[in-house]
């Protein structure tokens, strides 16, 4: 409501607008009686101030009159306009807090989203609700039969300018949801220095990550590896029975589990 | 960027670490007959996991035998039951 009488008249609101910025100098204004039409001039734009320097031109003669016509509605409406001041402050006040809360809810929205994810398994997000151990045991006592042979693919990359040879050991298992299932990698140091990685992994299609558990393996943890060594890396995972009896995952017969090895710095 | 997903993908997540964590590498080889079985065992049968169970029951035992991994009944990995349930189907 304050914004629509501010902008009534443009000449008002160019006016009003200085004094937003600067109240000291309306106070000035207020106080110096005419030779203050000049330093309120001065503060509306710069450029002006320099041609007051210079006299009264014809150019801002107009300028200065329209100003003054509206200062001199100001000196009357003295109290309407610190109404509208406090209103005006209020916004600004009302707007510089929305930014706030605007910056504050992006920085939220990691959080959430990851608790997003997590909940509904969107994007292929492994998720966790129960432990392996309990669904395997709860299986198992159900009695639960599963007949969808699925192939699990393994493949294995390095970061660039890492010498590291890292191949999955078997190309694919196929294996059966409901039982525990174990899968190798091979990673060779073939540089001649002690090279430390650290993997992670991904499962797609992006949406059966939901029912894949892994039970051990060897990412997210630092391995060191000396020169020319070569070591079997061991993973141990498991699907969920309830893969198939979910409609989404009816075309699906075959997941990729695929590991990536980055190289911490090895200055250790 | 990642084929799932319209808008962020897997960029929320964090991938979830393994249940019972991390493998403890195997610098020693202590463990490798084990494995050799087994990979040999899949490739003779071509690829098929459960034909290969008991070498990786091996395995496993193995390793927790030599320290590699924390002592666990091997049913509640999956091992017990199903290995029974497989030598009666097999039949």
């Amino acid at each position: 409501m304050s914004f629509s009488r501010l902008s009534r008249g443009t000449h008002f609101f160019s006016c009003i607008r200085t004094h937003l910025h600067r109240p000291p100098s309306l106070s000035r204004c207020l106080i110096d009686g005419v030779g203050s039409r000049y330093n309120f001039i001065g503060a509306n734009g710069k450029n002006i101030y320099a041609q007051t320097n210079h006299g009264c031109k014809l150019k801002n003669y107009n300028v200065e009159k329209s100003c003054s016509i509206s200062f001199g509605r100001q000196y009357a409406t003295n109290a309407a306009t610190t109404a509208t001041e406090k209103k005006s402050k209020k916004m600004l006040l009302y707007l510089t807090g929305l930014v706030f809360a605007m910056v504050g809810c992006s920085y939220a929205a990691v959080p959430l989203y990851r608790r997003f994810c997590q909940a509904t398994g969107y994007g292929g997000t492994v998720q966790r609700r129960e432990s392996v151990e309990e669904k395997i045991a709860r299986h198992a006592t159900d009695g639960t039969v599963t007949s969808r042979e699925i192939v699990v693919q393994f493949n294995a990359d390095v970061a660039d300018g890492m010498q590291w040879k890292f191949v999955p050991t078997q190309r694919e298992v196929r294996v059966k949801p409901g039982e525990s299932a174990l899968a190798f990698y091979t990673a060779e140091n073939k540089s001649s220095a002690p090279i430390t990685g650290v993997s992670t992994y991904n499962v797609t299609p992006m949406k059966a990550a939901v029912y894949f558990n892994k039970i051990q393996c060897f990412c997210f943890e630092e391995q060191r590896l000396l020169p020319g060594e070569q070591i079997d890396m061991p993973v141990f995972f498991y699907i969920d029975p309830e893969f198939e009896t979910d409609p989404r995952m009816d075309g699906i017969n075959n997941l990729i589990l695929s590991y990536t090895f980055f190289k911490v710095s090895d200055d250790k | 960027m990642s084929a799932g997903g319209a808008f962020g993908g897997n960029r929320g997540a964090r991938p979830v670490p393994p249940e019972k964590g991390v493998f403890p590498l195997d610098h020693l080889h202590l463990c490798d007959l084990e494995k050799k079985d087994y990979i040999d065992c899949l490739k003779s049968t071509g690829h098929k996991s459960e034909k290969c169970r008991q070498f990786s029951k091996k395995y496993l035992e193995c390793r927790m035998q030599k320290n590699l991994m924390a002592k666990q009944d091997m049913s509640e990995l999956g091992f017990g039951k199903e290995g029974e349930l497989q030598t009666s189907t097999d039949e």
